[in-house]
């Protein structure tokens, strides 16, 4: 089920939010709508749920029209940052809120509810509520809950943004697999680099309401479109006037690279970030593995040369 | 984007409002001015009407100030120094408000009047409490008594005392903390409760009909006044004395807001 | 350029603490200042408390009871029950509404409306009670008479207790994120379903919080429904009347019997709002 953004435009008052958003979500992708606080991306996917009104372009599901359809009549999985848990229900009764909706046969809820909890991995909890869930089994309760009305595309606000760096890094495959499985059109909305590059087979990258650069992720990190992408993706440090990522230089034996001075080494676990200031006072930052740093034996006050890694 | 409202709810509820209470306030304004300026300054002239005022001023210059006194210091005392005497007084400190002005009234006769429990020791002191002025205000303490402390309890949980060790650990002596400090963020809080006092002491009713025994020109605070105009078929005078004291409530309310606005305000500051 | 490394300043281990300490144990909170609190708040609280329930029961349980039970007192009791059940009941619909509006809304005016709610805490019973008399009595000018009817009671009550559901209500509705709301949406509920399977049942302990203060207000409500109700014994007499008029026709056992039966079923219905509200916040 592919979704196809036309010229959508949203804005707040007098405050474009949006504007002119083109893009199609392939069928059966996970992608990744990653852009700082504020580009826009959650209003995006709100859009796209029906939870926030278009003010222009068009919105269409698989071929179907859903700019101004009601976000009950969409059939679109939704979860929101906050889990949006009913508390006052089980976890039982959150997941076959949908269902009852749809007037679901009683033993179906049951049945259906059952393989939910399975595949979420919380049958032993059908009867607590989500007070008495932890973060990571509450993201996985909503999760549930949206895939219960078997929606046709599966929308995520920032899935991992409340929840420690482990356990968000543990959910990340576990989600990844699952959509992988399922099959389901997923659009995920994330500030986090990262994520986005790890669990995505496609990214957007939004920046004042506009979309920068879209593709595969390794596609992207390699050939940004423009500063702001280059910068966004990943570090980068000045070098020659250029703004290039610290793995990318290296020091060299050769004259082939620009003299300087190593004037701290900072070691970062498996890596080693080695500043280096140059005759012309500017500085570089360059990230080497620590069994490369060893290798040059680096230490404070050190002449270096350093090159951009081919 | 749920946060809305349909536009005949908002038409439902101001009507509502405006017919319990908008309704009823400027049909009390009207009565009061039925007769016009003339009527309304020949009405202050009743002797019985100017002393029931009197009485009521004096009655809320008495309480209010020993409301405040003491709900400032018992909320410091449950809050900062708790203790089983402490924790006895937060137990009952809400009694007051849960139990009908009728009762209290019967239960300060019981105790006070000349034939209840303390009886003979009030005639051996020649105190004449029920029936009197210190009956009055004892029953204006004790209606309004949590006003105060109720505002300041949560208060002075919230805050803690990291402002005072503040002080402390730069030098300032115990009195200069607690009129720099303390005093000042309880300030709008205390002003709250302050004229929740005020209001509940000038409107309260049903205790003081009990204790005072309403003896017009004598023990008759406005309230009683007011009552007893109507039983007496001058429902005139009556709504005088009403048109006073809404006028009053209102500049109380305004009061009221005030306060709560500085109080948000703070707490805005803070976060 | 030498490596950034900054060796933190060394803190005093101890601040000095004399003055907090001095505070501390400061005249304010001596032993005499705590046990003058103490005597103060025994002889206006718990002496009259004390002395209400001896009266009560002077002459023994039987007479307590007969008392308590007399025919007279049923009535009142069941006026004073039904009455500020319906008020409750007005004041919890109409509470969630108005602080519905009041939250989610803006429009011109809003402040003074806001303003009026706080108006029946401010205003004496006495005023309020009047005024409903001669609006709503046989000199209506809106001809509209409630005097002596349980309707004319329930509308003074539901008048004194506007506040209490509304001013409960619309802190909740202040931090609510709505997001619950929205996920219903997107599962396919309709706005009717979503305010009566997700947002009223948010909401239901602080209505009910709001509404039981209400019930226990208008329990002893005195002053205002005083005048409108014309006092009619056995029949639009509510219990605080019952009381007063007891206690000012000399008979103070009966009145005290009569007082600390209403104090045990104002106290039964506030610890039942209180488990029901608590029992509503499921799963903490």
């Amino acid at each position: 089920m592919s979704i196809s953004l036309e010229h959508l435009s949203k804005s707040f008052g007098t405050e474009p939010v949006l504007t002119d958003i083109n893009d199609v979500v392939p069928d059966g992708s996970l992608t990744a709508l990653l852009g700082p606080s504020g580009s826009g991306k959650s209003t995006l996917l709100r859009m796209i749920a029906g939870l926030e009104t278009v003010d222009q372009g068009r919105i269409v599901l698989h071929g179907r029209d859903v700019t101004h359809t009601p976000a009950r009549r969409r059939n679109i999985g939704f979860c929101f940052q906050d889990y949006a848990p009913f508390y006052q229900l089980s976890v039982f009764d959150n997941i076959a809120y949908g269902l009852k909706v749809r007037r679901t046969a009683k033993v179906d809820i049951e049945r259906e509810v059952r393989e939910l909890l399975a595949l979420v991995r919380l049958e032993a909890f059908a009867d607590r509520y989500p007070r008495q869930l932890s973060g990571g089994q509450r993201q996985r309760m909503a999760l549930a809950r949206a895939l219960a009305i078997k929606p046709e595309v599966l929308l995520l606000d920032e899935p991992f943004a409340a929840l420690d760096a482990q356990v968000g890094g543990e959910l990340r495959q576990w989600v990844r697999s699952l959509q992988h499985d399922l099959g389901i059109t997923t659009l995920l909305v994330t500030h986090n680099q990262a994520e986005a590059m790890e669990v995505a087979d496609r990214v957007v990258i939004l920046n004042h309401g506009r979309i920068e650069q879209a593709g595969e992720p390794s596609a992207v990190y390699d050939n940004p479109v423009n500063h702001f992408v280059r910068s966004f993706l990943g570090p980068t440090t000045p070098f020659n006037g250029v703004a290039v990522r610290p793995h990318d230089l290296t020091f060299v034996d050769s004259t082939e690279g620009v003299a300087g001075v190593v004037a701290d080494v900072i070691r970062l676990g498996f890596e080693v970030r080695v500043v280096v200031t140059f005759g012309d006072d500017t500085t570089s930052w360059v990230q080497l593995t620590h069994e490369e740093a060893q290798r040059r034996s680096v230490t404070l006050g050190q002449p270096v040369t350093v090159a951009v890694r081919r | 984007m749920m946060k809305t409202s349909p536009l005949w709810l908002r038409f439902v509820v101001v009507t509502y409002i405006l017919l319990l209470v908008g309704v009823p306030l400027g049909f009390d304004y009207q009565r009061m001015f039925a007769h016009g300026w003339s009527g309304l300054v020949a009405a202050f002239g009743d002797p019985m009407m100017r002393s029931a005022m009197w009485l009521t001023v004096r009655v809320v210059v008495m309480t209010v100030p020993l409301n405040t006194v003491v709900g400032v210091g018992v909320a410091l005392w449950i809050v900062r120094h708790p203790s089983w005497r402490s924790r006895l007084v937060d137990r009952i400190i809400d009694v007051p408000l849960a139990i009908s002005p009728i009762i209290i009234g019967l239960m300060l006769e019981l105790a006070y009047a000349s034939n209840g429990w303390f009886g003979r020791p009030e005639a051996a002191l020649g105190l004449h409490i029920i029936f009197s002025f210190p009956g009055i205000v004892l029953a204006s303490v004790f209606v309004s008594l949590p006003l105060v402390s109720r505002q300041l309890i949560p208060l002075l949980r919230e805050l803690g005392d990291h402002q005072e060790q503040t002080a402390a650990s730069l030098g300032a002596g115990p009195v200069r903390i607690f009129l720099s400090i303390t005093l000042r963020s309880l300030l709008w809080a205390t002003a709250y409760g302050v004229s929740l006092t005020t209001a509940r002491v000038l409107g309260e009713y049903g205790a003081v009909l009990i204790v005072s025994g309403n003896i017009a020109g004598l023990t008759q605070t406005l309230t009683l006044n007011i009552g007893s105009n109507f039983e007496n078929y001058d429902a005139f005078h009556g709504f005088v004395g009403a048109g006073v004291l809404a006028t009053t409530s209102i500049v109380i309310l305004l009061v009221l807001g005030i306060a709560r606005h500085r109080e948000r305000k703070r707490h805005e500051h803070l976060a | 350029m030498a490596p950034n490394r900054v060796t933190p300043p060394t803190l005093p281990t101890q601040p000095p603490r004399t003055g907090w300490l001095r505070w501390r144990s400061s005249g304010l909170f001596s032993p005499g200042a705590q046990g003058a609190t103490l005597l103060f708040y025994s002889l206006v609280v718990l002496v009259p408390l004390t002395a209400l329930f001896s009266s009560a029961f002077t002459h023994g349980w039987g007479v307590f009871w007969r008392d308590a039970t007399a025919t007279e007192a049923i009535h009142a009791y069941r006026l004073t029950i039904v009455c500020s059940l319906a008020g409750a009941a007005i004041n919890a619909v109409a509470g969630l509404a108005i602080a519905w509006v009041l939250v989610c809304d803006t429009f011109p005016g809003k402040s003074l409306i806001n303003a009026l709610i706080d108006l029946p805490f401010a205003l004496p019973t006495v005023v309020a009670g009047v005024t409903f008399y001669t609006l709503y009595g046989p000199l209506s000018p809106v001809h509209l008479t409630l005097t002596g009817t349980w309707v004319g009671i329930t509308v003074a009550i539901v008048f004194v207790t506007l506040p209490f559901t509304v001013r409960s209500v619309q802190p909740v509705l202040e931090t609510m994120t709505f997001s619950a709301e929205a996920a219903a949406a997107t599962l396919g509920a309709s706005g009717v379903r979503t305010f009566f399977t997700i947002t009223l049942p948010t909401l239901s302990p602080a209505i009910i919080t709001g509404a039981g203060l209400a019930f226990a207000r208008a329990m002893g409500e005195y002053g205002s429904v005083v005048f409108i109700s014309n006092n009619l014994p056995y029949h639009t007499e509510v219990a605080s009347s019952y009381i007063y008029s007891l206690a000012s026709s000399q008979n103070p056992v009966a009145a005290a019997a009569t007082a600390v039966a209403m104090l045990l079923m104002a106290l039964v219905a506030l610890t039942a709002v209180s488990v029901t509200s608590r029992r509503l916040v499921r799963g903490r």
